[in-house]
């Protein structure tokens, strides 16, 4: 392709993506990180303070509170919604009547807005009013009617639960396609050899399926990092804050109480988690591309 | 017998399943509705009952309340040119990544790799930088300082979309059209683009639904209300109107309604190329 490749085309053709990135990624990135190192609070210069946000953010009760709530969705998440996804990729791999209506309606939450998503779960989590607890009550469950928003422990646990009813149809698309992937000869060679369902499963479908579990994983963990809409509007991070996640409080410390220098440093902060779990990812897929 | 006996419990166990797992995944959107048709009591002292009177009264007052063509109009807006410039940008990007060649061998791969970085980055990060950076170009605000971080946003999966199909796709056919006089704007529109459709299809609808669910940007960036977007219809009804339970959820209907029937159109397209593009790369 020697022909096309003037100085002029190359020109034209990468820079305007070029300069859209650096200006709007990895610029904002380098301002993240200068903050992070001051006491800039809207107000005059931004004094340069070393380390001391990062060293403060581990006397922060708000801030381990933040960070406590986000490993808690982190686990549910990487446990609840992941082993749910396969089970529910297990069954729509099946062949049965209405598995595209049922794929369809399972995967439909993926795209709509995760703030429409809050306020519709708002009505649902309701302690007073909401679906959940109005159905336990109407069972005679009460016990189990608590206070799923709003209270001071359930709220990432609830989030978590959204969290998996809008990922659920996503995360398991990513399965069904790794298990469409997988040979039919090796499970017809195992039912000769005499394995049962159960041990075909364990010991040929999850093994073949690592790298796509690798990848769900991953996509979990990134996706909990980007969790803001559903706290914002379910419970704005109340009461007094209890509720925050990471990126919640992050905002709250920038836009709210203008401590950007602060905020900053919790912002590089996720930005270092989120780069730690994406690398894995990042370098399954760049591996592929390359084939 | 005895077998298809235990065959028959099987599947009518195994539908059982899939109804009540495609149910309850239904489950909020039909309780939302139900409840865009009750009044404000009813939400409140009788949640588990049916409205009374089934009116469209919430959908009048959210309407009323809300502009909510204009808020369309404006997110259209903001989709449209997003996704127009993030797709043509970026398709150029990772063609010049792909076909041109380079005295330095290992430079596409090393941008490739660099554009990809990106995909690890929580956008909420980028709110106060970016922010910081549209004051000073001036441009805070406005739809401008809005479309292009949503441009640079998008440019990192585009990216691993269409380098990863065109590395695949090999370069013959285009350096025969080149010797047969083609040059370089029509090799792409006749000839690559034709092939890619349905990466194209996959990017742009990967693009346009996330920009018209964007929150976190529009909500923080724009303070003339003539400019909201949908997503920010929820902090619309805060103040005043913060009790009248069925009109956010009307309006929440409202906006949800045309997105599910946008995406029953596209369905097949939207899950098979989102999660695709998720596994290939």
């Amino acid at each position: 392709m020697n022909l096309l490749s003037t100085k002029r085309a190359k020109f034209i053709c990468l820079s305007p993506t070029l300069v859209l990135y650096l200006v709007f990624m990895v610029l904002p990135i380098l301002i993240a990180i200068y903050y992070s190192f001051t006491n800039y609070s809207g107000l005059g210069k931004a004094e340069f303070i070393g380390f001391q946000n990062y060293s403060r953010m581990f006397s922060d009760k708000l801030f381990l509170v933040s960070l406590k709530n986000t490993i808690i969705i982190l686990f549910c998440s990487v446990f609840g919604l992941l082993i749910l996804s396969f089970l529910v990729a297990l069954m729509l791999n099946k062949v049965f009547i209405g598995n595209v209506l049922s794929k369809a309606v399972i995967f439909s939450p993926y795209v709509i807005a995760p703030i429409i998503i809050g306020v519709i779960w708002g009505y649902i989590l309701n302690p007073g009013y909401g679906l959940l607890n109005s159905f336990f009550r109407g069972i005679g469950l009460e016990s189990l009617a608590i206070e799923w928003i709003g209270g001071k422990t359930y709220t990432p646990f609830a989030v978590a639960i959204v969290f998996a009813w809008q990922l659920l149809g996503f995360h398991s698309t990513i399965f069904l396609s790794g298990l469409k992937a997988i040979p039919a000869d090796i499970y017809q060679a195992a039912a000769i050899d005499g394995a049962s369902g159960l041990q075909k499963t364990l010991f040929i479908t999850i093994p073949m399926l690592k790298e796509v579990i690798i990848i769900n994983v991953v996509l979990i963990i990134t996706g909990v990092f980007k969790i803001y809409e559903l706290i914002y509007q379910l419970t704005g991070g109340g009461p007094s804050h209890l509720s925050e996640v990471l990126v919640s409080y992050m905002y709250f410390t920038v836009f709210t109480s203008r401590r950007y220098g602060y905020g900053m440093s919790i912002a590089v902060v996720v930005l270092i988690c989120s780069v730690i779990a994406s690398f894995a990812y990042i370098r399954i897929s760049s591996k592929k591309g390359n084939q | 017998m005895c077998e298809k006996m235990k065959q028959k419990i099987g599947r009518t166990f195994f539908y059982i399943v899939v109804i009540t797992v495609t149910f309850l995944a239904l489950v909020p959107f039909l309780w939302s509705i139900l409840l865009s048709f009750k009044t404000n009591s009813e939400i409140v002292n009788s949640p588990m009952s049916f409205p009374s009177v089934l009116s469209l009264d919430n959908y009048k007052r959210a309407l009323e309340t809300l502009n909510l063509s204009k808020m369309y109009v404006n997110t259209l807006i903001l989709v449209i040119t997003s996704t127009f410039f993030s797709v043509v940008f970026t398709f150029m990007s990772s063609y010049a990544i792909t076909r041109m060649t380079y005295r330095r061998k290992r430079f596409p791969n090393a941008l490739y790799l660099f554009l990809l970085l990106g995909l690890a980055v929580p956008v909420y990060i980028l709110l106060f930088p970016i922010y910081r950076i549209d004051s000073k170009l001036g441009i805070l605000g406005s739809y401008t300082g809005l479309i292009l971080p949503y441009i640079a946003v998008n440019i990192s999966f585009n990216t691993l979309l269409f380098v990863g199909f065109l590395r695949n796709f090999p370069a013959e056919l285009e350096e025969a059209a080149i010797i047969d006089g083609c040059n370089l704007f029509q090799v792409c529109t006749k000839i690559v683009m034709p092939v890619m459709k349905p990466t194209f299809i996959t990017v742009i609808l990967f693009n346009a639904i996330y920009i018209f669910n964007e929150y976190p940007f529009a909500s923080t960036f724009i303070t003339d209300t003539s400019r909201s977007t949908l997503s920010m219809m929820a902090n619309m009804f805060k103040g005043q109107y913060s009790m009248d339970y069925a009109g956010i959820i009307a309006a929440s209907i409202m906006i949800i309604i045309p997105e599910l029937i946008f995406y029953s159109f596209f369905q097949r397209y939207i899950i098979s190329g989102m999660t695709e593009g998720a596994i290939k790369g």
